[in-house]
């Protein structure tokens, strides 16, 4: 049997892999040269750790590349048997797995000194960081707690003053730990380059505006591993100035994800992904003309950072504002803004049992959207890393239904 | 209305508080403010001649709250929303909803969506307690509230308000204590069901009125026997249904501590007096126990549980896990390891809102405790 021929990596793919490599070669090094390793969660003010000369490691991370090689239902069953509910976030369960097995698909990840937990993003990882704290013996676990972002402009003024408090108390903290005194024109420096990848980043998601779309949120999902874990750095500056490049020279060339006359459902996702179904997901919604465009998940890193304000007040502003951690109708107003730039006509709303945070809000979002768009929506649940809660015939079945609804509501674009 | 309920009325009222609710609303005319778990600081609240009232859960079927929560959401957080969807809608002038994790601050979205016309504010407690920035946070928040009740109320409060509530929540809380220190000598006297009965009922009726009945109950508590009776510390966060505690009484268990929401915890939140209430009221929020969403140390609450163990000379601790309570699941495996290794027998009961069978609580309750009592 001949073997299947490997496709060739772009330039930027190439650059992912030298970043992530480079990047992974340092953290492994750091205790060597007596570095401190951070735990953080991909939602964080990381610039503050990048400035400081501290590692950040994000397990959310390496629990995704075990969960998209499928080993999800296998790690959370173990976790179990510990003492863990099956209810809790798939990549806590992978990583309390990895914790007691050493088992992984990738190299690991080096142990932590220290924890920096952000709650914009959710509760559950403060908790999950809790428990490798106790286990590491009680390793200094920071919690950056960021109120919600409420509709009140008062409020709003208090709340990022408290939170350039606590960032100062972080601060003071890596101070002790390190014993060297913060650099405030060096974090100034990080700032200006998260800023600068920032409007790169987005400006690659919202290339899925054009028609046909250049990119799918696979891609964008591919495309967001850089700004998530080298924010702060010139090199993720650099990868997304090369990504941009070459998905312009596709928009330039009118290529698609799928071909102009086909693209017929351009679709708006809720939630975060179902990691193990990846690619499984994309081609059988491509088979149907579909393609998943955006979802306000991979927006959670289009920052806006001001740099003519001071870094702590602009990192604030930033981060207590991620979808979130605002309220449910500002989420609506950040949907509909995407339904609207990217021509969306169909709305995939997943119900992931693993990730409260974000689900609680979906059957009111679905609602509203629905009403102010006249687009239907598919709701459907399962987990986004643990294969025993999903159910194959059920979903495929429901995609096609939805399909059918869109095509018969005259919603679909390029009519069969 | 609630000067003078006899044991037998607080265990009922307790149970269904809603019904007596609607009746003192209409006869006093003012405003009801529902809140929930926790640490909203009522006083603010009762000093605007407002009703605060924690709500708990119903026990009435589900029927809206279903289609607007994930099916694997905090079962308290389902039931109370059906409570103010469905049942007692009309009830509530408003809410002060706190926010201490990823349900309650999503489900303060939810009901501020479907309740329209309501007043409502959301109490942005810190997750946090530790440093310095969590105090300065603390007083920002209950001055913030203080201004969104004076708008809604379309009037301030004088320190005096402030100063006369804080006062009847302080006496509330010394009378709970020392009807709880009695039933702990006396258990055949005052049963568990009864005790938290009066703890629920003091974070949900007016205390002014309630008081009354609670200085009656002390004055004539009759002594007992602590005979047969085995002594253990319960934990956890709440423990619903109340009829859970029907099942202690049963198998002739003293709940002589606790480190509960409506139990210890609620007491312990007395406010010191001094000039300024604010900072005192602030001061307040760091001195109560152990709370797992914004209490990052199991070690500190296995300690605490432990110290309650060993000065009550109690034979066990029973932990109550609300299905579903993140927080609770993510600290629940290392803090029976601790209790493991420290030789502490510890018993967990899974509750669910809306439990309607208690049986399997009771085998389970029944077998633990035949290997404690060696029979």
């Amino acid at each position: 049997m001949s073997e299947k021929p490997k496709k060739e990596l772009t330039k930027s793919q190439m650059l992912s892999k030298k970043i992530t490599d480079e990047y992974m070669d340092e953290a492994f090094r750091a205790k060597e040269e007596g570095r401190i390793i951070c735990y953080t969660t991909a939602i964080s003010p990381v610039e503050i750790l990048v400035a400081h000369d501290i590692i950040p490691i994000y397990p959310e991370n390496h629990s995704v590349a075990n969960l998209t090689a499928k080993k999800g239902a296998q790690m959370c069953s173990y976790v179990e048997g510990l003492g863990y509910s099956s209810h809790l976030c798939a990549y806590a369960r992978c990583d309390l797995a990895y914790r007691a097995t050493g088992f992984t698909v990738t190299r690991g990840i080096p142990e932590p000194d220290m924890f920096l937990a952000c709650n914009a993003q959710c509760f559950t990882l403060t908790k999950w960081f809790e428990v490798l704290s106790r286990r590491g013996g009680g390793l200094p676990l920071f919690v950056f707690d960021t109120p919600q972002y409420i509709r009140d402009k008062r409020a709003r003024e208090e709340i990022v003053k408290y939170c350039v408090l606590q960032l100062k108390e972080l601060i003071s903290l890596l101070e002790e730990v390190t014993k060297r005194k913060f650099d405030y024109d060096r974090l100034r420096e990080v700032v200006k380059y998260s800023a600068e990848a920032s409007i790169l980043y987005r400006k690659f998601l919202d290339m899925a505006r054009y028609i046909p779309s250049p990119i799918s949120i696979f891609d964008a999902l591919i495309g967001m591993a850089i700004t998530v874990y080298r924010r702060g750095t010139p090199q993720c500056v650099e990868y997304y100035k090369t990504l941009c490049e070459e998905i312009q020279e596709k928009v330039d060339k009118g290529i698609g994800v799928l071909p102009k006359e086909k693209e017929r459902f351009r679709l708006y996702w809720e939630n975060l992904p179902i990691w193990f179904k990846f690619s499984d997901h994309a081609r059988l919604l491509g088979s149907y003309g579909g393609v998943i465009l955006t979802s306000l998940y991979v927006h959670a890193w289009s920052f806006e950072f001001d740099l003519n304000k001071d870094p702590l007040y602009t990192l604030s502003e930033n981060y207590v504002s991620r979808f979130s951690n605002v309220t449910l109708e500002d989420r609506i107003d950040m949907a509909l803004d995407l339904f609207q730039r990217y021509s969306l006509n169909g709305m995939l709303m997943f119900m992931n049992r693993s990730c409260k945070a974000v689900s609680f809000a979906v059957p009111t979002l679905k609602d509203i959207l629905t009403k102010k768009t006249g687009i239907p929506a598919l709701v459907f649940e399962s987990d986004m890393g643990d294969q025993r809660f999903y159910s194959e015939t059920q979903i495929r079945t429901r995609i096609e239904a939805y399909f059918e609804t869109l095509e018969r509501l005259g919603l679909a674009k390029n009519p069969a | 209305m609630w000067e003078s309920m006899s044991l037998g009325e607080i265990i009922e009222c307790a149970s269904d508080p809603y019904p007596s609710m609607r009746e003192w609303k209409r006869k006093s005319n003012k405003k009801v403010i529902g809140t929930t778990f926790a640490d909203v600081p009522e006083e603010v609240i009762q000093a605007f001649d407002m009703l605060p009232t924690t709500i708990m859960g119903t026990h009435k079927p589900l029927k809206k709250a279903q289609a607007l929560l994930p099916d694997n959401a905090c079962s308290l957080a389902r039931s109370n929303l059906e409570l103010v969807l469905s049942y007692e809608t009309d009830l509530f002038d408003g809410f002060v909803l706190p926010q201490v994790c990823d349900t309650t601050q999503h489900l303060s979205d939810i009901w501020r969506i479907n309740l329209k016309g309501k007043y409502f504010e959301s109490y942005l407690a810190p997750r946090q307690t530790d440093r310095e920035s969590a105090k300065y946070w603390v007083r920002k928040e209950i001055e913030r509230l203080i201004d969104s009740l004076s708008n809604f109320a379309q009037r301030g409060i004088k320190r005096e308000d402030l100063e006369y509530s804080v006062e009847v929540h302080n006496e509330n809380k010394r009378l709970l204590r020392e009807i709880y220190s009695f039933k702990n000598d006396n258990p055949s006297s005052v049963s568990n069901r009864e005790l938290f009965s009066m703890i629920k009922l003091s974070q949900q009726i007016d205390k002014v009125e309630f008081n009354q009945t609670l200085k009656k109950v002390r004055d004539t508590l009759k002594r007992g026997t602590r005979d047969g009776y085995t002594d253990v510390v319960l934990a956890g966060i709440t423990c619903d249904p109340l009829e859970i505690y029907d099942l202690f009484d049963e198998i002739k268990l003293n709940v002589v501590a606790d480190n509960l929401l409506v139990g210890s915890r609620y007491i312990q939140g007395e406010v010191d007096p001094g000039e300024d209430l604010i900072q005192k009221l602030t001061e307040r929020h760091f001195k109560r126990g152990f709370f797992s969403p914004i209490h990052g140390s199991v070690f500190a609450e296995f300690q605490e549980i432990k110290r309650l163990y060993q000065e009550n000379n109690a034979k066990a601790v029973i932990y109550v896990h609300i299905e579903f309570c993140e927080s609770q699941e993510y600290d629940l495996p290392d803090l029976k390891k601790m209790a493991k290794e420290e030789g502490i027998p510890m018993h967990v009961i899974e509750t669910e809102y809306q439990t309607t069978s208690l049986s399997h609580i009771r085998t389970r309750l029944q077998a633990f405790f035949e290997s404690i009592r060696g029979v």
